[in-house]
């Protein structure tokens, strides 16, 4: 059965990916997306069965794999060395090379036992949490893909299709990422992790046009470095170790102590530096950003349920081997700086697609520094966020995707009013948003739970708390002024219109929607079905300051956070505002306060001005360039987490 | 449970009228500091009556749903408080209020009614980062969040993080915009006529917000007596205190700018609050 649900998840996606490539019909493409989606759904849910309990070791699958891993390994690297060499692009070339050679240092020199008595998959609870983030976010994300695709070539008048080669990547990216999450021997982790880094290197460049090749570029160099220091941390580890399998390694480890002896530590920054580039971390941003070149499900696809969410996973996993270190400390002051200097960068932003980009950064840098802090409490609400920000922030970039399609634009400012425009589709993004920044929703109970446990942080407390605090207030910012301003409209009434939206992407759209509003009601649930065992299978023992599950919500000694009562109180209060509101007919329409002669003229407000001819009102909001402009601080920002990185890796080789 | 449930209620129940008549007293003291007779106490029980008389008349839907949801949110934190739940949730559900009193102001076009919400958005990246780290301060030094376990403590919080006080005053005088922080919407008749983020909300609206408002003093007040709670006399003693020196801030200062107000009043804050956990983190 196991083996058939691994099948289901790593391979089956592949084939299909092999298949769709294949095939031109536009009819059996469709086919082949909404059955792998199904699939992948079905045996992502199947697997929790697996967990909490026995991990799965061992199966036959895994045996067939290992020849063919280590082959593609190599092929993989070879090909990413002939893609520097076409694009002429020096450091590709380098990485990719200095890649190689460790690897063939590694396989044929140091013969490590990759299935030697130590399983090869592990299905535990958090590697469960992230085949169900990439198997149900991520197809639902491919789903959208096949109408957003249409539309998308429509637009660009090509004469060939290119949607074959599209949906075979993401139908692979998406099996791969399973791969991933289930993989427990490092080799195959990297193996994995390289197959999305070309995956995500090819679907950014899928526009062809110069930006998008030279952002590919950027994302595939910036990503090879982060593979330089996987194979670093490889090459270490199966020396000073003699085994490359985690399970193994954290076993090692535990026996010794409570976290890593001071040499070990080395692989591990090296780790956690290949989790930094993949996350995006500051000064390694730019690639995700240039990433908003292509096509809008990539987009979604990179930033909420796969690639960055592999850079966070990894670290987490690790978090338990480096706690109580001076490793840890950093991991969380860059992890929170990221945060802090991300939000501020998102404030100074009117294209709501980078606004997208760096809040998903900046919340990754959140998880990151949930890792660093390194308690029960802490680590609980890294996967927290994880899954929840994985849901809302899919669902954002599907909306910003329909209402590009329809407006032509994707700046804020041209969303004034979008309300009358798209109605459904509008507020369907408002309500997105509202998940991403108030109770009660999943990611509002992660931050909570993040606040919380930053109180038992073990070292440079107060600068942690400081820059959470700042990077909150920033994150409210940007968020309410998008949401206040799509709502604008002139009628006294409060009717949803009508809207014409394609079935795939509006089923997609809705589908997420009441995702993020089911899933944040029973997310005490989640946390204790999934989440809760994770983190005590990672510790490997219970935990006083862990949550659990008590007063209608998720507690420990340091609070409460009732769900429940007050999911229902404001979903309570909210229907009741919107029933009178609907009811409540004003009794005149009236215009807004001008100061002088107010008027509307083809449904614009304005004032009668000078001569008496009309002047339409304009208005705009602050990005406040003084502090938060890109051109003014990312050069500060990216000196400061270079300094950073510079302490985290010097430290160590001390 | 069912004690705390009580109290919650209870508290819900006295807010509005504690926070109309603090405001009544507001006016009155400061007509008497500028001079003036000023209104009579229960002059703010009468305005909103008046409001909420009023026929309704709106720009927009977004208004009135968003005037409702503010209400909902201020009040929906005042039982909590009361209820003495956990201090982060109720900076959380704080926010809800302050968010869709922006959301409504940004709904409509009007000049004054987007720079008044652009300006609030700036008041609330001010005093939000203060008062979390304000509250983090008090966890770290009582080992909960949870407002039952602080007033239980021997000691007054006071004594150990003066300077956390000090910061929870700034950024209570912004968040009630207080001069010199009345950027987004000017308290007073004087200063200016076109209320900022409140401009397009009318009537009835206008009255919702106003208790909010209200409820919102009741809450941070609640919030400042978390520095004295181990002897009733010496909690109202400090709120007195507190709510004084705020007026008596309002009145002698002049309205300044956000640029000041993000590069002085939330800088020195953030090192106010900072320094104080420093010393609280060292003496863990």
């Amino acid at each position: 059965m196991l083996q058939v649900l691994l099948f289901l998840s790593i391979i089956a996606p592949v084939i299909a990916g092999g298949i769709a490539f294949l095939d031109k019909g536009n009819g059996t493409r469709k086919k082949v997306v909404g059955v792998t989606a199904a699939l992948l759904g079905v045996s992502a849910l199947l697997l929790t069965l697996y967990v909490p309990g026995a991990l799965a070791y061992e199966s036959g699958l895994a045996s067939a794999m290992s020849v063919p891993v280590l082959v593609l390994d190599l092929a993989l690297l070879c090909l990413i060395l002939y893609i520097g060499w076409s694009r002429r692009h020096g450091l590709i070339m380098a990485l990719a090379a200095v890649q190689l050679a460790g690897m063939v240092v590694l396989e044929f020199f140091m013969h490590p036992q990759t299935l030697d008595g130590s399983p090869a998959f592990v299905v535990d609870s958090l590697a469960v949490t992230l085949v169900l983030v990439v198997s149900l976010v991520g197809s639902v994300i491919a789903w959208y893909a096949i109408g957003y695709m249409k539309e998308h070539e429509e637009h660009l008048r090509l004469l060939e299709t290119k949607q074959p080669r599209f949906f075979a990547i993401i139908l692979v990216f998406l099996g791969v990422m399973n791969g991933l999450a289930l993989a427990d021997d490092l080799t195959w982790i990297y193996f994995f992790w390289e197959v999305t880094t070309l995956c995500s290197f090819l679907l950014i460049g899928h526009d062809g046009t110069d930006e998008a090749k030279a952002n590919a570029d950027r994302a595939l160099w910036m990503n090879m470095a982060g593979g330089v220091a996987f194979v670093v941390a490889l090459l270490y580890l199966q020396q000073a170790s003699g085994t490359l399998s985690l399970t193994a390694l954290t076993g090692q480890i535990r026996h010794g102590g409570s976290a890593a002896p001071g040499l070990l530590l080395i692989p591990l920054v090296a780790l956690c530096f290949a989790g930094f580039t993949k996350a995006a971390q500051a000064p390694f941003q730019s690639w995700l950003c240039g990433a908003m070149v292509a096509p809008t499900p990539v987009s979604a696809l990179l930033h909420s349920s796969t690639m960055v969410k592999a850079g966070v996973y990894l670290v987490l996993r690790l978090a338990p081997l480096y706690a109580g270190t001076y490793v840890s400390t950093l991991v969380a002051v860059c992890g929170a700086f990221t945060f802090i200097a991300m939000a501020g960068l998102a404030v100074g932003q009117s294209n709501g697609k980078k606004i997208l980009a760096y809040s998903t950064i900046s919340n990754l840098g959140l998880i990151i520094a949930c890792a660093g802090i390194n308690t029960a409490a802490s680590i609980a609400a890294g996967i927290m966020l994880l899954i929840f920000h994985a849901v809302s922030k899919g669902l954002l970039f599907l909306c910003v995707g329909a209402i590009e399609q329809k407006i032509g634009s994707r700046d804020i400012e041209d969303m004034r009013g979008l309300f009358k425009v798209m109605p459904k589709t509008a507020l369907l993004t408002i309500f997105g948003i509202i998940t991403m920044m108030l109770p009660p929703f999943g990611m509002l109970l992660a931050k909570w739970m993040a606040l919380e446990s930053a109180v038992e942080a073990s070292g440079a407390m107060p600068v942690i708390v400081a820059m959470l605090a700042l990077g909150s207030g920033l994150t409210v910012l940007f968020w309410a002024r998008w949401a206040g301003i799509m709502m604008g409209s002139a009628d006294p009434k409060l009717v949803v219109g009508f809207e014409q939206q394609e079935a795939t992407i509006g089923r997609s759209i809705r589908s997420l929607a009441l995702a993020a509003a089911v899933l944040s009601f029973f997310a005490p649930m989640v946390y204790v079905w999934l989440v809760g065992p994770a983190v005590e299978a990672m510790l490997n023992a219970a935990s006083p300051l862990l949550f659990t599950s008590e007063s209608f919500g998720l507690g420990n000694s340091y609070g409460v956070f009732a769900v429940y009562p007050l999911y229902i109180l404001i979903a309570g209060g909210f229907w009741y505002a919107w029933q009178e509101t609907r009811r409540r007919g004003m009794a005149g329409e009236t215009l807004p306060y001008m100061s002088g002669i107010q008027a509307a003229q083809d449904g614009k407000v304005g004032f009668i001005g000078p001569m008496k001819g009309f002047v339409e009102a304009r208005s705009g909001n602050y990005y406040i360039g003084v502090f938060f402009g890109e051109d003014r601080i990312t050069r500060t920002v990216n000196t400061v987490a270079i300094a950073l990185l510079a302490m985290l890796l010097g430290g160590v080789l001390q | 449970m069912i004690v705390k449930l009580f109290f919650g209620i209870v508290g819900l129940a006295v807010a509005p009228f504690l926070g109309g008549l603090i405001a009544g007293l507001d006016r009155k003291i400061t007509a008497r500091m500028q001079s003036r007779f000023g209104p009579p106490v229960l002059q703010p029980f009468y305005d909103v009556f008046k409001l909420l008389g009023k026929t309704p008349s709106a720009v927009n839907a977004w208004l009135v749903l968003c005037s409702y949801l503010a209400l909902m949110g201020s009040a929906l934190a005042v039982f909590l408080f009361f209820y003495q739940a956990d201090l982060l949730l109720i900076f959380f559900v704080m926010t809800i209020s302050a968010v869709f009193q922006v959301m409504g102001a940004l709904s409509v076009n009007s000049p004054f009614s987007q720079v008044g919400a652009q300006r609030e958005l700036l008041q609330m990246l001010a005093y939000e980062p203060l008062i979390i780290i304000v509250f983090i301060g008090i966890a770290l030094k009582t080992g909960s969040f949870s407002i039952e376990v602080i007033y239980a403590q021997q000691a007054p919080l006071l004594y150990s993080m003066p300077l956390l006080f000090l910061t929870l005053g700034v950024a209570l005088t912004i968040k009630l915009r207080k001069s010199p922080f009345d950027i987004s919407a000017s308290h007073h008749g004087h200063q200016e006529i076109v209320r900022g983020v409140l401009t397009e909300y009318t009537g009835p609206q206008l009255a919702m917000l106003e208790v909010a408002h209200w409820l919102d003093v009741v809450l941070i007040l609640g919030l400042c007596s978390l520095f004295w709670a181990t002897s009733l006399l010496g909690m109202i003693v400090l709120l007195l205190v507190t709510y004084f020196l705020e007026i008596l801030v309002d009145n002698i200062s002049a309205r300044l700018t956000w640029q000041w107000m993000l590069e002085r009043a939330l800088a020195s804050g953030i090192i106010l609050s900072v320094v104080n956990l420093l010393w609280l983190y060292a003496l863990k």
